[in-house]
Formats: structure tokens, sequence, C-alpha cells
């Protein structure tokens, strides 16, 4: 009777692993959701939870402190991170292209060269990545900050919509959605101008863990990641569309079913650019950028070689 | 009494650096999850002037506040102390107000009132008053038997008495209750411009939390402690002169 309660657990049971996300759930994380849902991390022999984020959650803080064994950050968090001594080590790069953009009216002057910014209200978030890559633009460009209006933005959209501010940073694949349909419905389409293409690549959501984790279990990362790139693989590819939106409309109940097929294509294109690419691929040129970007604008006290925290071999 | 509550709120500061910077070093956490003394140095070097001025700037909004809470917890404390239907119809509306929790309606204030000054003013003055006004009506409800008999026997009693009678005899009650009032007045507007202000030390706190910089918040905590406690030690003393005014007179 003891050895079936003293019994150790089988050597192949389930790892339990904490899977910190960046953000609520939402169609930036479909294919975590996915991975967790369609049972990728089960085939694995790994038992994970998929926890949402959220603006007072910080996944590196969270591996140092063994509440979770991978989570999701953005670039700067990592390079702030590793500035400030942490073990933090990056397995893949999700989101090719930042959804961070900024929308602005149809009727408006587009944005054609970085220079057309002059004289235009813009909306950034003090402390946040919209203000450190507009800051950026704006140092390309050559505009001084009395060139432009500077505004700072919160949740509520009413000084976009009342015409206060000219372009507004959103979140292109969830946010840019649905305010894009407001104001269509409104009769006023709108367009958005994205960094990147005027060559300021700062990289957004990627897969992290701490450098113990990658050391001391390395096949458990292995399948962690394949689990999980499959898991994104399969809830991007267009065949799975219904079974991607049944699960997502699992987590995100507010959102209308039509608004998350837009968001997902929007997700595709900016994680998935071309059929062949591997979601995952860490753009290593980007992140240097974005070590860059960071030291230019002194949020960082020095270099901190992020180039070698980047773990490509992972993606298969 | 100002030197008091400067020293035991180094006390309690100190000790709660003491427990983070022990569960970082028994735990080796990076300076990223709990910056070390010669970093948190470092921030309080760079960040203290600017980050004062903010502090200045949200005690100055949360003192207003504080000043028309109170008037307004005296108004219908006073209003309220009468058992007749209007007294209990004045407590009833004052609690009912209180029940809707501030985040929820902040986002209305911010639409109606913008993200200024008295959006910050509104959010601090509703956040504090709610306590002042309980302990108002309550002291204010509450006869002064032996005293208030003598007045209504000799046919002297008016309402304005009345009020002075218990207001004096409940003074050190109310002394403490103004103060403990200007944590919540500050608490206020810290939440408000944490929400939706551009400025103050609670826009400053939400900065340098997008910034994962737990540094410059302990260095905005440190700050805001010592200004909350020389205010409330001004105010024990203002309330204890006041005190001895009335006795000697």
């Amino acid at each position: 009777m003891l050895t079936i309660f003293w019994a150790a657990p089988a050597a192949d049971a389930a790892d339990p692993i904490n899977y910190r996300l960046k953000w609520l759930f939402n169609a930036s994380v479909v294919g975590d959701l996915y991975a967790d849902v369609n049972g990728h991390f089960t085939e694995a022999r790994l038992a994970v939870k998929v926890k949402s984020g959220g603006p007072e959650r910080d996944a590196i803080k969270e591996l140092e402190l063994g509440q979770a064994q991978f989570g999701v950050a953005s670039a700067d968090q990592v390079i702030r991170a590793l500035d400030k001594g942490a073990p933090v080590v990056v397995l893949a790069q999700i989101f090719q292209v930042n959804p961070l953009q900024w929308i602005y009216r149809r009727t408006d002057p587009p944005i054609r060269q970085l220079a057309d910014l002059k004289g235009r209200v813009i909306g950034i978030t003090y402390g946040g990545n919209d203000e450190t890559i507009m800051r950026t633009l704006l140092a390309q460009a050559g505009l001084a900050e009395p060139e432009v209006t500077l505004f700072n933005v919160r949740y509520d959209y009413t000084p976009f919509y009342r015409r206060q501010v000219d372009i507004w940073p959103v979140y292109r694949n969830t946010q840019g959605i649905i305010i894009g349909r407001k104001m269509q419905a409104e009769n006023e389409p709108v367009r958005f101008f994205i960094p990147g293409e005027f060559g300021v690549r700062f990289v957004a959501n990627s897969v992290v863990t701490s450098r113990r984790m990658l050391q001391n279990e390395p096949a458990t990362v292995k399948r962690f990641i394949q689990a999980l790139l499959a898991g994104w693989e399969a809830a991007l590819d267009p065949a799975n569309t219904v079974r991607a939106l049944d699960t997502l409309q699992q987590f995100d109940r507010d959102t209308p079913r039509e608004q998350l097929a837009e968001q997902l294509d929007i997700t595709r294109s900016l994680i998935k650019p071309t059929t062949e690419f591997k979601i995952g691929t860490i753009d290593t040129a980007a992140w240097k950028q974005t070590e860059q970007i960071m030291l230019t604008q002194k949020q960082v006290a020095k270099p901190v070689q992020v180039e070698t925290v980047l773990h490509p071999e992972f993606v298969f | 009494m100002l030197l008091r509550r400067i020293y035991q709120f180094l006390i309690i500061y100190f000790l709660g650096l003491a427990i983070l910077l022990g569960v970082k070093y028994a735990l080796r956490l990076s300076n990223y999850v709990i910056p070390d003394p010669l970093l948190l140095g470092l921030t309080f070097q760079s960040e203290a002037l600017r980050y004062f001025k903010d502090v200045l700037d949200t005690m100055s909004i949360a003192i207003i506040g504080q000043v028309l809470s109170i008037c307004l917890a005296v108004l219908i404390g006073i209003l309220g102390r009468q058992t007749t239907w209007f007294g209990s119809f004045v407590k009833v509306a004052a609690y009912n107000v209180q029940a809707y929790p501030i985040v929820a309606l902040a986002p209305i204030i911010f639409i109606l009132l913008g993200d200024g000054f008295l959006s910050r003013l509104l959010i601090a003055a509703m956040i504090c008053y709610f306590p002042l006004l309980l302990s108002v009506l309550g002291i204010m409800a509450e006869p002064i038997g032996d005293i208030e008999h003598f007045y209504r026997i000799t046919g002297r009693m008016r309402w304005q008495l009345e009020v002075k009678i218990r207001a004096f005899e409940n003074l050190s009650k109310l002394t403490t209750v103004v103060a403990g009032s200007a944590t919540l007045a500050m608490a206020g507007t810290i939440v408000a411009e944490f929400i939706a202000a551009n400025a103050g030390i609670g826009y400053s706190i939400r900065i340098a939390l997008y910034q994962s910089d737990l540094g410059k918040i302990l260095i905005a905590l440190f700050l805001i402690g010592i200004s909350l406690s020389v205010y409330q030690g001004l105010l024990e003393w203002a309330g204890a002169i006041i005190r001895k005014t009335w006795e000697s007179r």
C-alpha cells in the first residue's frame, strides 16, 4: 500500500512548466494557445500552463524567481534585463514585423517619408516602446521635438477620434483592426504608419528562458520550443483557420469572430511573412539595431552584446 | 512629534528595503529583479531631484483635495448628525457614492475633465473623503450628555453650539482622522496620476513600471513616504496648537 503512495513519478511523466505571456489572451498569442489546446505540448510530454500577461507582469523576472520556466518578452525588456545582469536567453522571435504601428486618417496627407511627420500631433506612451521607436524615427528624420507635438496617450482613444491627435500608436493586429473598423463605420478610412518601412526594426515578442534552464535542461527546452513553434505553424496555416479561430474564441470572448478572423490574417503577415518562412526565426540584425537604439537613447548604460544570448538553433 | 514621524518612517522603509535585499542575496537575484545598494544610490543621485519635484506636485493636489474633502465631510457630517429623514437620506447618499470603485469611475472622470489638474483633484478628494465622513458622522452623531444637557435645560442650545461641543470633546480623534486622511488623499492623487495624468509622482512611477525599473520605484516610495511623514507631523502639530488655544479660552 505504501508503495502506491510513495511511488516515484514515471520517468516520462509530463514536466510541469509555466509559460508566462507578455499580454492578455488575444490574436497575438494565437499560436501559444493553439499549441496548448490542440495537444502540441502534451505530445511533447510537457504539462504547460499558459499564463496571460499584462502590464504588471514581467516574464523575465518570473524566470529568475523560478515562477515560470519560459516566457514572452519584447527585445527592449530583454536588453534592459541584460543591462542589469539578468541571466536571460532568447529562443525564438515570434513577430518578424513589430505590430506596434501608428494609425491615421486616409484624408490626412500620407506619410511617405519621415519628414512628413513634421507639424503633426503624434501620440506616444511616455516610457513605452512607442516612445523609443518614435524618437528614433524623429532623429532619423532630423526633426527636433519642437517641429512635432508629442501627445501622451492612454487607453482612451477620444483624442484621436476628436482629431486632437493626428497619428495614434496601436497594435496593428488587434487594436488597429478594432479602431479601423470604428473609423470606417464613421466614413473615416484609415491607414498605418509602419516604422519598419523606414528602417526601424525594433524587435517585439520573443520566447525567452533562463540561462540555467538552457544549461540544465536543454532537452526540455528543445521539446518545448519545438512544440510551441509547431503550434504556431499550425495556428497560422490557412488550412487550420477555423480551428485557430475556435481556439481564440475560447479565450477572447469579447471580440466578434469576424474581427478575430481579420486579426488572425494580419497576425499571420507579421509573424510568417512568406509561406516558406520558419516561424521563430531570430533576426539578429534587428536585435542589434534594437540594442543600438536603446544605447543611443541612454535607456541602457552599456552595450550588452545582445547577439550572445540569441539561440537560433532551436528553430527547426 | 514631527521628528518621531520621520524616524518611524525611516525605520519602516529601511526595514522593508533590508528584507528585499535579503531576498535578493539569498536567491542570488540580478539587479533587474531587485537592485543592489550601489544601483539604488546611483538611481537616487540621478532621479531624486526630479522625483522630489513630482512628489511636491502630487502633494499640492493631495492637500487641496484633502481640504475639499474635510469641508465636504464636515458639511455632510453636520447635516447627517440629525436623526431625521433628511439626516438618514444624506448618510445613505454619501455611502452609496463611495460604493463605486474609483478605477471604474476614473475613465469617466478623465473623459469629462481631461487628464489635468481637475481630474487628479477630484479623485484625490473622492478617495479620502469617505473615511473622513464616517469619522465626522460618528463624532457629530454622538451627544456629549452632561454638557449638552446643561445647555438644553437652560434653553441656550443652538446647532452651532452642539457642533462646537462635539468637535471640541473629540478634537484628538478628529486630528488623528485628518492626519490619516492625508495618506488617503496622497494615495488617491497617485492613483489618478498612475491611471491617466500627465504629471506627478504617480505618472513617474508608471513610466518606471513600463521600464521594469524597481530602483526608481523604490526611490519614489522613499520620497513619497518622507514627504507624507512631514506633512502628517505638521498636521498633528497644528491639531495640538488648536487644542491648546481652545483650552486656554
